[in-house]
């Protein structure tokens, strides 16, 4: 060492070292003991080079199965898995969004220590120090911090660490976890329960606070039990009942036959009312309500097919009456499940529950955690896929804890606020590189395997860290003892009571492999309520505004603020893109003279946050929802700095719900960038009564001769009575078809790319004479694809033939033949067509790009192509025989959960198309215009029978 | 009393323009360098630069291409019609009024070719031999818009071309008797060999009179075709039978604003008043007072037709327009502001015909934006013009001033051989009488 350098300063000769050392572990790391190569754990469905695999996606810890579709080792795409109760084969915006995120370049590549990269050998001995450190006290000062855990292996080693280690405890953090609704089954049964709606079956619904059509881990399958219900209901002439009250309006509400917005304790008392109306045993007060009467007549009409649901936006009080009232009503259109985030594979008699925070209320565990933190008895913190310091309310105080642990590991996918703030930072595998298994919302379980090769090289599994904590992770102590895939194997030897080598077990887990489920959901409980259930009361109403604090649509708590695709898309019922804001009733903004995008400062306590405000038609007075997940301070481009950060304002305990929040103008604008999408020529809805039907289009007079097709002849048909505007289409469509992400400017300026876009239709008072008298008002989603018009306009008004009809019907664009005068996008009345403002194709090229679909240059027009490529696919397939099983599906077909999406030959008279087409409801887009759409809608229903008559007071 | 064309000549041959006349070129030339980085930047970065977005593909593009060819086109129109009717006061403004409507024209050519998303590959609408064997769309309104430019650019400057071949001898002559024979050989060669000769004069007036009548067919065309441009699509405001006829007599008052205003500075500039005298100032200005007369009648119908006589989609889309302020500063500026031009004393002061014409101009400037961006309303993202398309506007407009300037130094701004023959006629009807 030279005199007079600093001795922490490394000499060229000890760089030389590092930067050797590093190279020899990288070089180790290929062969090391995890699994590297092709990720063909299982036979692949479809061709060799382009198969899916089957594996599971977690949402809030909950898993949804998926496919995930390859293109030469790449994973391009994610469709649904059709053998998977939580999917059912279609997807949500999240699943969709997954791969986006795989191929994230500004995922965390390196391990850092505090903030700086390090090589990964000295984490391997930070980490065996620790251990070291911690069986010599019995664990004392070891603390697990996990988000939502359903994972029955990452259950079971978290055990094991508790029973290694005597003075460890687990903790949780779920920013939207449900704790009003564990209060709620608590007080009813007695034990902790999750309720599996049955929405194919009920025929009337009274929703409190609950959104089951909106986004969550169950979203994909209660949509579609719901649509199929809807159907049933349409072919026997009666359609189900829908009553939704809450405070913000959200994708079940736009559906609702019947929606109150109400302030979360009015719901409360809603609740109340309906039951005393039901004579519900055990009611321990009565209350009133001047729509109860209605309400419970329809429930009680339905009789076991009735169900009550509550949902975050309702307090622990409604839970438990909503819980009261279907025992009472004997509904059978919901299961009781243990729920799948507890429970299971913990020995919680031997562990106790104080140590099983992770169990209960995710409020009070993560408050235990940061008293115990801010007191100095946490030595060891490992926290495995959660940013508490980013999404942990403020209050709570976090970060200022976490300086006070000696040692924390934070293990996860990307540099939050959490990965800078910890002493280490490991990155996380992404699910789809990793091995796993998860439990559906029903309890199903899934094992995850990789669908791709490792992207990132000193990548992690949870498990690995916890296998390393508990000295599994020499590779020399077994052949890949220390793998995930060993730390599953050996989970499910052990749940199907089979050796790990045995030639039994493996049939098993290549069939659970294949098939992506692993298992049965557990038998349904059938609890009863417990006498003396009604104890809970809901706090009274203060002066002020209620807060709800809500899990953002493209978001959720935070977790998805990386992604650009989700990012981008235009929110379901706000259109809001790139942001956030503070949403209002109209008359709560009319009365403090406040319009869209003016900005306000909210407080509550002495929390105060700039927020813009939207008001919202059909949002409850005396509320303001505040999405969670805005404004990160640390993070990537997408997320750094984008909206306002409720987690500012919200209470220490997590609570979703919080009265006293004051809301100041602060006389600036800060105008939420709302995504103009653009719409083609206005169309008054169309709604049909029961029984209805619209007239037939008429054949629009023609001097030309009609076209023969003497093929298939391609067409699509929407059915607006299925579409929740889930966006998952969408999505599908932009993966599927390499469309870029433009960003925020460029959304401003009116230059999104979306192929598909949904416009939504406000029925109500300014809905147009159908929906006259809806108050407050409804909307209709409604699709909008490429038409793909027989007689299309964009065609003729392209000089240089860059847009011109196929044998088969299509409307296709020849983009090497485009010269972009942007004529078509002109002619085309439906506003489909979309121009290449700028050069996009850096953004998509890579791994991530669909290698079937062009990409386009600067300057040319794009649009739907019914996914053209699919379907020569299909017929490439057909000819050779060994193709993708089936005709042809498009990527936002494939998608929709709720299936309202049919496409295939209009010419053969039995094919979904045409069938559609023979519908009542059926209906061509601006038909009057003579162009002849291969895209038709059916339109939506609106009604149901008329009521039952109320009941009276309570006998 | 006897004209010379001296002054005219001296116009052309003066070795050095004025201070102001430099002045005026060097602001020209600067506006024509914007233009430049304009396009530089246009091609470079692609139109993106733009403010357009979806629904408003289009914007300043196609706007200020419909105006400048309905400014080519009235100025055309108004020289071809003095042409053919062998009006007196052809002799005065002809010549700069084909000027001017050269000068638009090569202005309007720019915007297809710069408004499309890959200019490089503009040649496609050419019918060519390519390997791709694609020929262009004849059915599409564009590809009739590309022939319809073309050829009234091959026709203008023809018309310009063949009544400027013997004043361009003339001036040869008189260059050459100066004893600048460089110069001399420049117009010479531009003369084709002109020498005067009764078999000369005949041809050269059957060709001027033949191109004359090319022009008027192809002017009615030219207009038709840029509104059949909206015309063909679905859009409520603009598929619209009446627009083209619209179109075509709107356009009116702002080629004739602008002649109008020109002449008004030609005159004062130049110390030409005798050549452009009260009478023919006069008779311009009753001219585009009557075309705003007449468009303001047509403005009235299409009203009637926009707002009574249609259906329901072309009410609504009618009753947009009228909700923007754009139409109705087509309608004052236009329409209505012309008609200050019946009281004489405002027609023969350049201080006031000069700002009516350049108005009026700019009011049919407006109404074209109220076609174009106020027609297509629909929701979504607003059109707000960047900085790139207003430097097209004005560098536009430069290079528009910088021709007539180059014009107005290097040739006769007024017809001379038609000056000597109308001064010979006067002599053979004064000696008669």
């Amino acid at each position: 060492m030279t005199a007079g350098r600093p001795a922490t300063d490394p000499t060229r000769r000890d760089a030389l070292g590092l930067m050797a050392a590093s190279t020899a572990l990288a070089l180790a790391g290929c062969d090391g003991p995890d699994e590297f190569g092709q990720p063909l754990w299982s036979r692949g469905r479809g061709a060799p080079d382009a198969a899916s695999y089957a594996t599971v996606l977690e949402l809030d810890g909950l898993g949804r199965g998926v496919l995930v579709h390859t293109r030469a080792g790449h994973a391009v795409k994610v469709e649904g898995n059709p053998d998977h109760p939580a999917s059912l084969g279609a997807t949500d915006v999240f699943a969709e969004a997954a791969v986006l995120s795989l191929h994230d370049p500004e995922r965390s590549r390196r391990v850092r220590a505090g903030g700086r990269p390090r090589p990964e050998a000295e984490l391997e001995a930070a980490l065996a120090a620790a251990r070291e450190t911690l069986r010599a006290t019995g664990g004392q000062g070891l603390r697990l911090l996990t988000g939502p855990v359903s994972s029955p292996t990452l259950r079971r080693l978290i055990g094991q660490v508790l029973a290694a280690f005597p003075g460890a405890a687990w903790h949780r953090h779920a920013p939207l976890a449900e704790d009003a609704a564990l209060d709620g089954a608590l007080a009813a049964f007695g034990r902790p329960v999750a309720v599996v709606p049955d929405l194919a079956r009920a025929r009337a619904v009274l929703c409190l606070g609950a959104d089951p059509l909106g986004a969550g881990p169950a979203q994909i399958r209660l949509a579609r039990d719901w649509s199929e219900g809807r159907a049933a209901g349409r072919a026997a002439g009666a359609l189900p009942w829908l009553c939704v009250a809450g405070a913000t309006p959200g994708l079940t509400a736009a559906r609702a036959d019947r929606r109150l917005a109400l302030p979360p304790a009015e719901v409360t008392r809603l609740a109340r009312a309906v039951a005393t109306a039901l004579s519900v045993p055990g009611l321990a007060a009565t209350a009133a309500h001047p729509e109860a009467g209605a309400i419970a007549a329809r429930l009680r009409a339905a009789g076991p097919d009735a169900l009550v649901l509550a949902g975050p936006g309702a307090g622990p009080e409604a839970h438990a009456l909503a819980h009261a009232t279907n025992a009472a009503l004997g509904s059978a259109a919901r299961r009781l499940v243990p729920s799948p985030l507890g429970g299971e594979g913990l020995d919680s008699e031997r562990l106790g529950s104080e140590r099983l925070g992770g169990e209960g209320k995710a409020g009070e565990s993560l408050r235990d955690l940061v008293s115990s933190m801010a007191a100095g008895t946490v030595s060891h913190l490992l926290v495995l896929d959660a940013d508490p310091v980013g999404e942990a309310p403020a209050a709570l105080g976090f970060a200022a804890a976490l300086d006070r642990v000696p040692f924390s590991l934070h293990l996860g996918p990307r540099l939050d606020a959490t990965a800078l703030a910890a002493t280490w930072h490991a990155p996380l595998r992404h699910p789809l590189e990793s091995w796993g298994d998860s439990l559906a919302f029903d309890g199903t379980p899934a094992l995850c395997q990789p669908a791709t090769v490792p992207l990132v090289a000193s990548a992690r599994d949870a498990a690995q860290v916890l296998l390393a904590l508990l000295g599994h992770s020499e590779p020399e102590g077994g052949p890949k003892a220390g793998t995930a895939r060993a730390a599953v194997r050996a989970t499910w030897a052990g749940r199907w009571n089979l050796p790990a080598d045995s030639a039994e077990f493996a049939a098993r887990w290549e069939a659970a492999l294949e098939r992506g489920v692993a298992g049965e959901a557990p038998p349904a409980l059938e609890p009863t309520p417990r006498p003396g259930w009604d104890t809970l009361r809901d706090p009274p109403p203060t002066d002020g505004l209620v807060a709800a604090f809500v899990p953002d649509p493209a978001v959720r708590a935070g977790e998805w603020a990386h992604n650009a695709w989700l990012r981008e898309l235009p929110q379901p019922l706000t259109g809001l893109a790139w942001g956030n804001a503070a949403l209002l009733a109209p008359a709560t903004a009319a009365a403090l003279g406040l319009r869209a995008g003016d900005e306000v400062m909210l407080a509550l306590e002495d929390r105060r946050v700039p927020a813009p405000v939207l008001p919202l038609p059909g949002h409850a007075e005396g509320v303001v929802t505040l999405p969670l997940g805005g404004g990160r301070r640390v993070g990537e481009v997408a997320a750094a700095g984008r909206g306002f950060d409720a987690g500012l304002l919200r209470p220490a305990d997590g609570a979703a719900l919080a009265a006293g929040l004051t809301l100041h103008p602060t006389g600036r604008r800060a105008a939420p960038p709302l995504a103009p999408t653009a719409r083609g020529q206005e169309e008054a809805p169309r709604l049909l009564a029961p029984g209805g039907s619209l007239a037939p289009p008429p054949r629009d007079a023609s001097l030309l001769p009609d076209w023969p097709y003497p093929g298939p002849a391609w067409a699509m048909a929407i059915d607006l009575d299925a579409c929740i505007g889930c966006n998952a289409c969408v999505l599908a469509c932009q993966a599927e078809n390499n469309v870029p992400v433009v960003g925020p400017a460029a959304v401003a300026a009116g230059r999104a790319m979306h192929w598909l876009r949904i416009d939504r239709d406000v029925l109500g008072p300014a809905g147009g004479p159908e929906a006259a008298g809806r108050d407050p008002p409804a909307t209709q989603f409604r699709p909008v694809p490429c038409m793909h018009c027989e007689q299309a306009p964009c065609e003729p008004a392209c000089p240089v033939n860059a847009t011109v009809h196929d044998s088969e019907g299509l409307n296709v664009m020849v983009h090497a033949r485009c010269i972009g005068t942007r004529t078509c996008a002109n002619a085309c009345p439906y506003g489909v067509r979309r121009f290449n403002w700028e050069d996009h194709r850096r953004a998509v090229a890579g791994a991530l790009r669909n290698p079937e679909v062009s990409l386009r240059p600067r300057g040319v027009m794009e649009k739907c192509t019914y996914c053209s490529h699919r379907i020569a696919a299909a017929r490439a397939g057909a000819a050779a025989g060994d193709g993708p099983a089936g005709p042809a599906r498009t990527a936002c077909q494939s998608a929709c959960p709720t299936r309202a999406i049919v496409f295939g030959d209009l010419a053969d008279p039995d094919g979904p198309v045409a069938r559609a087409r023979r519908d009542g409801r059926h209906f061509l887009p601006l038909g009057q215009l003579g162009t002849r759409p291969r895209t038709s809608y059916l339109a939506r229903m609106e009604g149901t029978a008329p009521a039952p008559p109320a009941d009276g007071a309570p006998g | 009393m006897s004209l010379s064309t001296a002054p005219l000549a001296r116009a052309a041959l003066r070795r050095h323009g004025g201070t102001s006349y430099r002045l005026a070129v060097a602001a020209a030339a600067f506006g024509v360098v914007v233009l430049a980085w304009a396009v530089a930047v246009l091609l470079v970065r692609g139109i993106g630069v733009w403010g357009n977005n979806q629904p408003f593909v289009w914007g300043f593009d196609l706007i200020a291409y419909a105006w400048w060819i309905g400014v080519a086109n009235a100025a055309s129109l108004f020289a071809a019609v003095l042409v053919l009717r062998r009006h007196g006061l052809r002799t005065a403004v002809n010549r700069f009024a084909e000027a001017a409507a050269l000068a638009a024209v090569l202005v309007a050519s720019l915007y297809p070719v710069l408004h499309l998303g890959r200019p490089l590959l503009a040649h496609w609408v050419f019918p060519l031999p390519m390997t791709t064997g694609v020929w262009p769309y004849f059915g599409s309104t564009l590809v009739w818009d590309f022939w319809g430019i073309v050829s009234h650019l091959v026709v203008t400057s023809l018309f310009w071309f063949i009544g400027l071949i013997p004043d361009l001898a003339t001036l040869r002559d008189r260059a050459a008797r100066e004893g600048r024979l460089g110069v001399a050989r420049a117009y010479g060669l531009f003369a084709l060999g002109w020498r005067g000769s009764l078999a000369h004069w005949h041809r050269h007036q059957a060709a001027h009179r033949l191109v004359a009548a090319l022009v008027l067919p192809l002017l009615l065309s030219a207009q038709t075709v840029v509104a059949l441009e909206f015309v063909a699509t679905p859009v409520p405001a603009w598929h619209q039978p009446r627009l083209p006829l619209q179109v075509l007599l709107t356009g009116l008052p702002a080629g004739l604003g602008v002649v109008l205003a020109l002449a008004a500075v030609l005159r004062g500039g130049l110390g030409i008043e005798r050549h452009i005298d009260d009478a023919d100032m006069d008779l311009l200005a009753r001219l585009l007072a009557a075309a705003g007369a007449g468009c303001a009648a047509l403005y009235a119908y299409d009203a009637l037709s926009g707002l009574v006589l249609g259906d329901a989609a072309t009410r609504a889309a009618y009753a947009a327009r009228l909700s923007h302020p754009a139409w109705w500063g087509g309608l004052a500026l236009g329409a209505l502001l012309p008609q200050l031009l019946w009281w004489r004393r405002l027609r023969l002061s350049a201080r006031s015909v000069v700002p009516i014409g350049l108005l009026a101009s700019a009011g049919v400037w407006l109404d074209r934006w109220s076609l174009v961006v106020d027609g297509l309303d629909r929701a979504g993202a607003a059109y707000r013009p960047s900085l790139n398309e207003w430097a097209l506007l004005g560098g536009g407009l430069a290079l528009f001033c910088l021709c007539l300037l180059l014009f107005a130094r290097h040739v006769p701004v007024v017809s001379m051989f038609e000056i000597r023959h109308e001064e010979n006629e006067r002599e053979r009807e004064e000696a008669e009488a």
